[in-house]
């Protein structure tokens, strides 16, 4: 190999490493300045302020008790959940592209967001309270995953065939009873809360629901971090895996599992967001090609960030919320013809 | 032979004709004795009418025919006792009055009106009779009432509809309250209603109306759908919906008439009723006109009451759905309301219907008040109950409130709405206020309801603590 071949190898490779630091570090640089951004003006100093008065309750002297507290009580839990949850979902559509050996895919190939729906429309229906909703989502999301799963061993040979299919038939289950719900629901009333939270929407964010969103998807991380090289190896195919001393069935399981209660748990309180798990994973090969090692990390990093950057237009453009299940394809398309024009790597 | 058998008949009947005719009669007596004793002037009366009358009436001559008409189709072969003064019932010309709180008495005829002078039940019967389909039709073949009536509907349809309507299904919560409101909730054979789902909304529209649980069609008949075969069978003379319903061409094409309404602003409802009053008859139209002159009125007094308030002194308003974070848009209803009262709705400035937001913005609107529609399960509770609510002042000063309803709730688009403007200016500017809304919901649902509403259902729905 010539040195200067082995240089420009070396520098890709740092190359790419700054790209992963850079992608990973985006995400909290967008936090920072999305606190800044909202409706209710306040500037940046102030929030500064306000975000170390819980510390030094002296800090945020002067300003006004309900810019504090709209801070405090809504930008934070909501931008953090915005990030946990565009994490999420470029994590478990990495995960699921990578099992399914299929770029077409993303983690509501078994269900688990039809599911969602069909829970929360179940429980708006019954006109219950938030967390209602997200309980009956959370538990239906996971319902479908165990229906398709289970489904699946009917039918002995090509497992993940026979998943894929069982993923679609369970999908398409719920999304007609989905249908069935809004057709009976009231037109008036619990209608538009339905198709509100089908479009997906962060508005109702608390700190209610970071401890559990953050604890299963930092778990979630954690885990598909560590089986990162796994990843690689059953996106080759199962024999492959075999012949590596890996159980491809039994460790698909598990990433299932794992991503599963992680998809389940940012679509119940988030509603249903499509499109992130399927075109982040894309745009992270754009960048970074198809080793997980890279790709997972960039594809958190980019779901996080274009998510905080949705919601951020979701929630300042308009006096009225815009569902983010519309914008994500709005922007995300553009962007992604742009990454396509500029590279062209393998898949 | 034979002829000698019939002279006998002949002769017996005769003869017991005869002994009939003179035996003094029994029973006029054994009456006498169960009833007070009869006066002279009475007595005169009867032998001046040489027959027996259920009560007199006292008309104006030219709506005597009109009058017999209706008598003798109610108790055939009987003739109405007119006197010229003191009857039970008069019958008269009327110059309508329609203002304040208008009385509306029982206009048989456009601008004649039948008003009982006592207890009387035959007076009511009748007087229910002349304003029944079957009496509109008595007058219609008299030619003092037209057999058709030609209008054009809110969706721009020209409609000729036939006379007198007698079975109407109303598709569409506004409409039912609006066809109860003037007076022709018996002409319905099943309706879509508006706040009856609810266990004390259905049991109040129970007690308005007993048939309610027969009535009551929901399942069948509603802005999105509409069951044709259902229909056929309760073989309805018209039709009516809301102007979105999408399946008012196949009804139609069943051959049964249709019109649509929409109600969308105080203008519109106005129209509405003015509207569908024409569709059942003189009273019915008298009942609407007083309506819209009593919801005038009203608006005029909540107007002149908060007159004299500037701009920043005027409170501030947020009126929130189903969900805390829905909230009315500046056209809905609901902003109609609220500037009625005196009041301004903070998020007048959304556009369509109900609008998705974040709290954030309600912080940068900071209401003085926060308002919560009485259904789809829209609580004060998940307001005050929340942490992250607490940041607004209104929502710390427990400025939070359930809009009242009896059946039909007060910010709806439909008559009781009226008093959703008297509650909103109580609610908004106490001291400001000249109207009671306990006195005039008890006016309200005896005028236009038929219905005397209990010092309890005041006290439930009018109470500003």
């Amino acid at each position: 190999m010539p040195p200067s071949a082995r240089s420009s190898k070396k520098t890709t490779h740092t190359n790419k490493r700054l790209t992963v630091g850079l992608i990973l570090i985006l995400p909290v640089a967008l936090l920072i300045i999305s606190l800044t951004l909202g409706r209710y003006d306040i500037n940046a100093f102030n929030v500064l302020r306000v975000l170390l008065s819980p510390i030094f309750p002296e800090a945020a002297a002067g300003i006004p008790e309900i810019a504090r507290q709209l801070i405090l009580q809504i930008r934070v839990p909501r931008i953090l959940a915005a990030l946990l949850i565009g994490a999420s979902f470029g994590a478990t559509g990495t995960a699921f592209q990578a099992i399914f050996k299929n770029p077409l895919v993303d983690s509501n190939i078994l269900g688990v967001t039809s599911g969602a729906g069909f829970g929360a429309a179940v429980a708006i229906l019954l006109m219950r309270s938030a967390w209602q909703v997200q309980l009956s989502a959370f538990v239906f999301g996971l319902l479908a995953v165990s229906l398709s799963f289970f489904g699946s061993r009917l039918y002995k040979a090509t497992p993940l065939l026979v998943l894929t299919l069982m993923g679609i038939l369970v999908g398409s289950l719920f999304n007609s009873l989905t249908s069935l719900l809004k057709y009976v629901a009231d037109p008036l009333d619990s209608l538009p809360a339905i198709t509100f939270w089908l479009l997906g929407s962060l508005t109702s964010i608390t700190w209610q629901n970071i401890p559990a969103l953050f604890v299963i998807t930092m778990a979630g991380l954690v885990f598909l971090w560590l089986i990162r090289w796994r990843l690689n190896i059953l996106s080759l195919g199962d024999d492959e895996a075999k012949s590596l001393g890996i159980d491809p069935i039994r460790m698909k399981l598990i990433i299932i599992m794992f991503a599963t209660l992680m998809t389940a748990v940012a679509v119940s309180v988030s509603g249903v967001i499509g499109w992130v798990g399927l075109v982040i994973p894309h745009a992270g090969r754009l960048i970074v090609g198809p080793d997980h090692k890279r790709l997972l990390p960039v594809s958190v990093g980019l779901g996080a960030a274009f998510m905080i950057l949705i919601d951020n237009i979701a929630r300042t453009l308009l006096p009225g919320e815009i569902p983010l299940g519309v914008l994500t394809g709005l922007i995300g398309v553009p962007l992604l013809i742009v990454l396509l024009r500029q590279k062209r790597t393998g898949w | 032979m034979k002829n000698i058998n019939f002279r006998i008949t002949v002769i017996f009947l005769l003869i017991s004709l005869v002994l009939v005719g003179c035996t003094p009669p029994a029973a006029p007596e054994l009456e006498s004795e169960t009833h007070e004793p009869a006066s002279a002037s009475d007595l005169l009366e009867e032998e001046f009418l040489s027959q027996p009358t259920r009560f007199t009436i006292q008309a104006d001559d030219d709506l005597q025919p009109s009058l017999i008409g209706l008598y003798d189709a109610l108790y055939p072969g009987e003739i109405p006792g007119f006197v010229a003064s003191g009857g039970d019932l008069i019958a008269t010309r009327l110059e309508p009055a329609f203002d304040g709180r208008p009385y509306v008495p029982s206009w048989f005829l456009p601008g004649s009106a039948l008003i009982p002078q006592d207890e009387n039940p035959d007076v009511r019967d009748f007087i229910d009779f002349a304003l029944s389909p079957d009496g509109q039709q008595i007058l219609i073949e008299l030619g003092e009432l037209p057999s058709v009536v030609t209008l054009k509907d809110q969706a721009g349809n020209a409609l000729k509809i036939q006379q007198p309507v007698r079975r109407v299904i109303s598709a569409y919560g506004p409409s039912t309250a609006i066809v109860y409101s003037i007076n022709a909730g018996d002409r319905l054979v099943a309706a879509s209603y508006l706040g009856a789902r609810d266990p004390q909304g259905a049991a109040a529209m129970e007690r308005i109306d007993p048939r309610f649980t027969t009535l009551v069609g929901d399942d069948y008949f509603s802005q999105s759908e509409f069951n044709l075969e259902q229909a056929a069978t309760l073989e309805p003379d018209l039709v009516i919906g809301g102007a979105r319903s999408g399946w008012a061409d196949s009804v139609s094409q069943l051959g049964i008439q249709v019109f649509l309404m929409e109600a969308e602003t105080p203008d519109q409802l106005k129209e509405a009723m003015l509207l569908v009053g024409q569709l059942f008859g003189p009273h019915a139209h008298a009942q609407a006109q007083a309506w819209v002159a009593y919801f005038d009125w009203v608006i005029e007094n909540t107007t002149i009451d908060t007159a004299h308030l500037t701009q920043p002194e005027r409170v501030r308003v947020l009126f929130t759905g189903t969900e805390p974070l829905r909230v009315a848009s500046g056209a809905m209803y609901q902003t109609d309301i609220i500037q009625a009262a005196g009041g301004i709705s903070v998020s007048a400035e959304l556009s369509g219907y109900w609008n998705d937001i974040n709290l954030e913005q309600v912080a940068i609107w900071d209401p003085d008040v926060i308002i919560v529609p009485p259904y789809g399960g829209a609580s004060v509770s998940a307001i005050t109950d929340s942490l992250e609510w607490q940041i607004l002042p209104a929502v710390q000063a427990e400025k939070v409130y359930r809009m009242p309803k009896l059946v039909v709730p007060w910010d709806t688009p439909a008559p009781d709405s009226v008093l959703g403007i008297i509650w909103m200016a109580g609610r908004l500017n106490p001291g400001l206020t000249s109207l009671d809304c306990g006195e005039e919901a008890a006016y309200f649902y005896n005028t236009f309801y038929n219905y005397t509403i209990s010092g309890d259902e005041i006290a439930a729905i009018c109470t500003i603590e």
